[in-house]
């Protein structure tokens, strides 16, 4: 009889850890979340508004192009970095352009952000868009140090291109890819930003 | 009752938030700076074998991922061969790493002799050591030192513009390494192609 209140007791201390440690990491969760929306909120402000659509890339630097990915909370945002010296950059702008027609009146907002030299900003670059009826807006990235900018975008990107980042309305990456874009898989995350609330 | 519907509804919670976050890419980790870089075989462009431990310097191996086609790797093609010159009568060799399934061993070696590249190249066949190493851009730079411990992973300087180089990280880390003093910078990211790993 000893034995079994023992053993009830214990499973009621056992259960009460179970319950306690959940809980716990519930509430770390959601202390977290709550200081992200924090901080979303004091960038609120300085939140970029994407240029409208035209086949000349304009330059900027890294702090302009850190302030072009802050969403305002209305539209998800898709972002390739490129070059047009970059051979899975060229393969895969096609599609993308393909992505940015069908899904830039769903509510995507979509930049190609450039790596080409800032020589190449009137030339090469908007040749290639012409090229391929590209018509999202192009920004060139005219920085003497690339590494700011690489780490501050993703800390798992060491600047390998082509790479893709898509966001959500708050500003959140959502999917990121590094190498050509695997259409389908793309597709389907943007689904799921545009095909329902989020 | 309601304590298992609270147990329930817990770790319900608990998953849902921790599956929640951004979908990762996937990319191979690099090692951390200061951990032991395995030995390893690869076959050269003429398909002989060798290995980390054979071809290293007295004071170490800058193994550098390379690449045919890509225009930053060749931007740098003048700047790897005077590393390797410069710092192989110092006792550290250089040594290329094609990991490019899209670029056959003959390619490489016409490639190298059009280039004229002297240092040693080998074919990462499957990307297995690309992989090993967290590496996804050419170039991409490695310096290990004598005893295989990794010293400094990242880019060998700051532009593929050779006018518009301010800084020379690679460089940088060989000249502390040798002066036996610590490395400031470890580690540097720049604009790369990416490697075409194997399917």
């Amino acid at each position: 009889m000893l034995s079994f209140k023992i053993l009830t007791a214990r499973v009621k201390l056992a259960t009460m850890f179970i319950v306690g440690l959940a809980c716990f990491s519930v509430l770390l969760l959601n202390v977290a979340a709550a200081a992200q929306s924090t901080a979303r909120a004091a960038t609120q402000g300085r939140t970029g508004r994407v240029a409208k659509p035209t086949v000349n890339a304009r330059a900027v630097n890294g702090e302009e192009l850190q302030a072009l990915l802050k969403r305002d909370g209305k539209r998800p945002l898709l972002v390739n970095y490129w070059a047009t010296w970059c051979d899975p950059c060229r393969d895969e702008f096609p599609d993308l352009v393909k992505i940015d027609n069908d899904y830039r009146g769903k509510g995507l907002d979509f930049i190609a952000v450039s790596l080409d030299d800032v020589a190449d900003l009137k030339t090469t670059v908007p040749k290639f868009l012409r090229e391929l009826k590209a018509t999202m807006p192009v920004y060139l990235l005219n920085v003497s140090d690339p590494e700011p900018i690489i780490s501050a975008v993703d800390r798992q990107w060491g600047g390998a291109m082509p790479a893709t980042f898509l966001y959500n309305n708050q500003g959140e990456v959502v999917y990121k890819h590094f190498g050509r874009i695997k259409t389908d898989e793309l597709r389907a995350a943007i689904e799921k930003l545009v095909g329902s609330k989020q | 009752m309601k304590k298992l519907h609270l147990i329930s509804l817990s770790i319900v919670l608990c998953m849902f938030a921790l599956t929640a976050g951004a979908r990762t890419a996937d990319v191979p980790e690099p090692p951390a700076i200061g951990a032991t870089i395995l030995d390893f075989t690869l076959p050269d462009v003429d398909g002989k074998d060798h290995s980390l431990n054979s071809l290293k310097g007295k004071h170490g191996t800058v193994l550098i991922f390379i690449a045919v086609q890509c225009p930053v790797s060749n931007a740098y093609n003048e700047r790897m061969e005077k590393i390797a010159q410069d710092y192989q009568a110092r006792g550290v060799n250089v040594v290329g790493i094609n990991a490019n399934a899209t670029e056959s061993a003959a390619e490489v070696k016409a490639h190298a002799a059009a280039r004229h590249l002297t240092f040693p190249i080998l074919k990462d066949n499957g990307n297995k050591l690309a992989d090993s190493l967290g590496a996804t851009r050419t170039p991409e730079a490695y310096f290990i030192d004598a005893g295989n411990k990794l010293i400094y992973h990242g880019r060998v300087d700051n532009s593929r513009d050779t006018a518009q180089v301010n800084s020379s990280e690679l460089r940088d880390a060989l000249e502390a390494n040798l002066a036996g003093k610590p490395v400031a910078k470890t580690t540097a990211s720049a604009f790369g192609c990416s490697i075409k790993r194997a399917d």
